[in-house]
């Protein structure tokens, strides 16, 4: 089975190190951005299988991300998790409209997050199986 | 008449001569010689005959006239008697009509002493009020006094006050809400409330500020609270009814009606609170709340995802469990410092904080601080160029204190320079002007012109920066307040956007011989 792609976009350089380490130990393949802007030019390049992002970001914050890349026909059926600081950030209705698979709360769990993605991209896989 | 009685004395005089005559000479007669020669004389002429004669005829003449007379005096006094009996008559009437007239006047009397009496009680009332008039131009005058100081209370009062009746009219409003309408508060009485304030540009908060006046007279409620947010927009054609510098401004509206004796509504008070600031600050004060979580948090999940990775046996090797350390440590650190700015601010405000005072060098000060920031610069690739510590650069201030402002000040350098930048750090003395100065320079974003004056307050934050990166407008609100406020300083910057920045800080030299004393 080829490598899942992971994208991670956090613009604190600690915690994309650390998520890229723990998915790197655990199998996947990870690529990495700072900001919104750079991410979604990597998403549509590199066409991951999932993406890890930040909520709250300079430049671009994680909402507007998500928005712009389900608004991109390559890349608007990407899983995204959404990692934030800040408690109530967004609403069910938001993550719903947005197809967010997952919110995680920072300070969050890398192990947690890994279950997270790979609950995600397994189902995906059932469903894309029995499509 | 007048010629009888004259007559009468003539005739009367005649007979009285002739019979003194006739008597004269009889006596002669019979007398002495002298009477003799007389009477000779007399004898020659007949005169005492004549007089006889005149005598005789004068005294039945005047027989004659006393008997008219007595008969004229006998008719006068019949007369007299007729005119008695009628004068009488005319007294008996007229005590009658007298008896008639006493009578009148004793009712008279009655009916004025009735009047007196009345009069009296009327004094008495006319007395009572005056008294009454006296106490009521005395109330009229307290009355007049406490509207007077009313009207100053009010005009006096920094909100907005207007008072309209029960029509709607404006009865009185200060000068808060002239400015806020724009109307002459003096001069607008009597005028519709809708004309002064209601807005037919569309702003819905001076419309709504009309409606809840009526609405409140209306329904006879005691008072109503209510938040109304005016637009600000300016109007086209009328002056009336804008706001004099066009921001749109919150305010807390309480509008309480007004009762007169009989219970009816006969007015309304309406006093507007401008709250936009503390709005504001409120919204600055969650976005602080919000803004300190994340902050928080941020070195909090390093900390924690760092920890599990190494209780998980994710570090491969040695090199990377020090790594995993290193940004634990890091990260502890970045927490540590931000409760510090937090809370050092918190205490600078409220005066609790413990200042100990040291002459500390300056640079040596900013290579301290520089180790700990360097990692931070390298991770961005920004190269710090600091200089040589230099002769004398010591003050006397507190070095944490110091230290901490120096640290922001380098940090905010890191966190606005983009990658490949760089940061120029100088301290020079200025022996004339007793001070030493700080200077850090960067090669960052810069700051917008019209920000530049608050880039120093508390919570406040660049808003063309803040996609940059994060912050909570602590940390400079911290410089200027350990600087300025703890150590009679002065903080400075200078800027161009896409250019850079320069922020620095200047403090009194330690004197030498205060630093003599203490090394």
């Amino acid at each position: 089975m080829a490598e899942k792609k992971v994208l991670v976009v956090d613009d604190e350089i600690h915690i994309v190190y650390v998520v890229a380490i723990k998915l790197r130990n655990n199998g996947y393949e990870v690529v990495t951005a700072a900001n919104g802007a750079e991410a979604f030019e990597l998403a549509c390049a590199e066409k991951p299988d999932i993406i890890v992002t930040d909520f709250q970001m300079p430049a671009m914050t994680g909402l507007e991300f998500v928005e712009k890349i389900r608004q991109n026909e390559e890349t608007k059926d990407i899983p995204v998790i959404l990692l934030t600081a800040r408690s109530f950030a967004i609403s069910k209705e938001q993550e719903q409209d947005l197809q967010i698979s997952g919110c995680l709360s920072k300070p969050f769990s890398p192990r947690e997050l890994l279950e997270n993605i790979e609950d995600i991209l397994y189902q995906r896989a059932v469903v894309n199986r029995e499509a | 008449m007048k010629f009888r009685r004259d007559l009468y004395v003539i005739v009367t005089g005649i007979v009285a001569v002739s019979l003194f005559i006739g008597a004269l000479a009889g006596w002669l007669d019979a007398g002495t010689e002298e009477g003799w020669r007389f009477v000779g004389y007399v004898q020659r002429a007949p005169v005492v005959l004549v007089c006889y004669i005149i005598g005789a005829v004068g005294v039945i003449w005047l027989g004659w006239y006393w008997l008219k007379l007595a008969g004229g005096i006998t008719s006068i006094a019949r007369r007299l008697k007729k005119e008695t009996a009628d004068c009488r008559l005319s007294i008996a009437d007229c005590k009658s009509k007298i008896g008639n007239r006493k009578s009148k006047i004793s009712n008279i009397d009655e009916l004025s002493e009735a009047i007196g009496e009345r009069i009296d009680s009327y004094s008495s009332v006319i007395g009572e009020l005056e008294k009454q008039i006296e106490d009521l131009q005395i109330q009229i005058q307290l009355t007049q006094r406490q509207k007077r100081n009313i009207e100053a209370i009010i005009y006096s009062i920094r909100d907005a006050v207007i008072v309209i009746d029960e029509f709607d009219r404006l009865l009185m409003a200060n000068e808060a809400a002239g400015r806020l309408f724009n109307f002459d508060f003096r001069s607008s009485q009597q005028r519709p409330i809708g004309e002064l304030v209601f807005s037919e540009e569309g702003d819905a908060g001076k419309n709504e500020f009309v409606d809840i006046l009526r609405q409140s007279r209306q329904s006879k409620v005691r008072a109503t609270r209510r938040e109304i947010e005016f637009s600000g927009k300016p109007q086209k054609d009328r002056k009336i009814g804008t706001p004099e510098d066009g921001k749109s401004r919150t305010f807390d509206c309480i509008v309480s009606c007004v009762y007169d004796e009989r219970g009816q509504i006969c007015g309304v008070v309406a006093v507007l609170h401008n709250i936009t600031r503390e709005k504001e600050i409120s919204q600055m004060k969650n976005d602080f709340v919000s803004q300190v979580s994340h902050e928080l948090k941020t070195p909090l999940a390093s900390i924690s995802a760092y920890s599990e990775m190494l209780l998980d046996g994710e570090a491969k090797d040695g090199r990377m469990r020090k790594e995993f350390y290193s940004v634990i440590q890091s990260q502890a650190q970045r927490l540590n410092r931000l409760i510090e700015d937090i809370l050092n601010t918190s205490r600078i405000e409220s005066g609790l904080i413990k200042v100990e005072r040291a002459p500390v060098s300056l640079t040596i000060l900013i290579e301290e601080q520089l180790q700990m920031i360097k990692s931070y610069a390298e991770e961005k690739n920004i190269e710090i160029i600091a200089q040589k510590p230099i002769v004398f650069d010591r003050v006397y201030a507190d070095k944490d204190m110091i230290s901490q402002v120096i640290v922001n000040l380098l940090s905010n350098a890191v966190k606005y320079t983009p990658g490949g930048g760089s940061i120029k750090i100088e301290t020079e003395v200025d022996e004339t002007a007793d001070i030493a100065r700080v200077s850090i320079t960067d090669t960052g974003v810069g700051i917008p012109e019209d920000e530049i004056e608050h880039v120093f307050d508390k919570f406040y934050r660049v808003g063309a920066n803040e996609s940059c990166a994060k912050g909570t407008g602590l940390g400079l609100n911290l410089v200027k307040q350990i600087i300025e406020k703890v150590h009679d300083g002065r903080v400075f910057v200078a800027s161009e956007p896409g250019v850079g920045s320069t922020f620095g800080f200047e403090l009194p030299l330690a004197t030498r011989g205060a630093v003599e004393a203490v090394v």
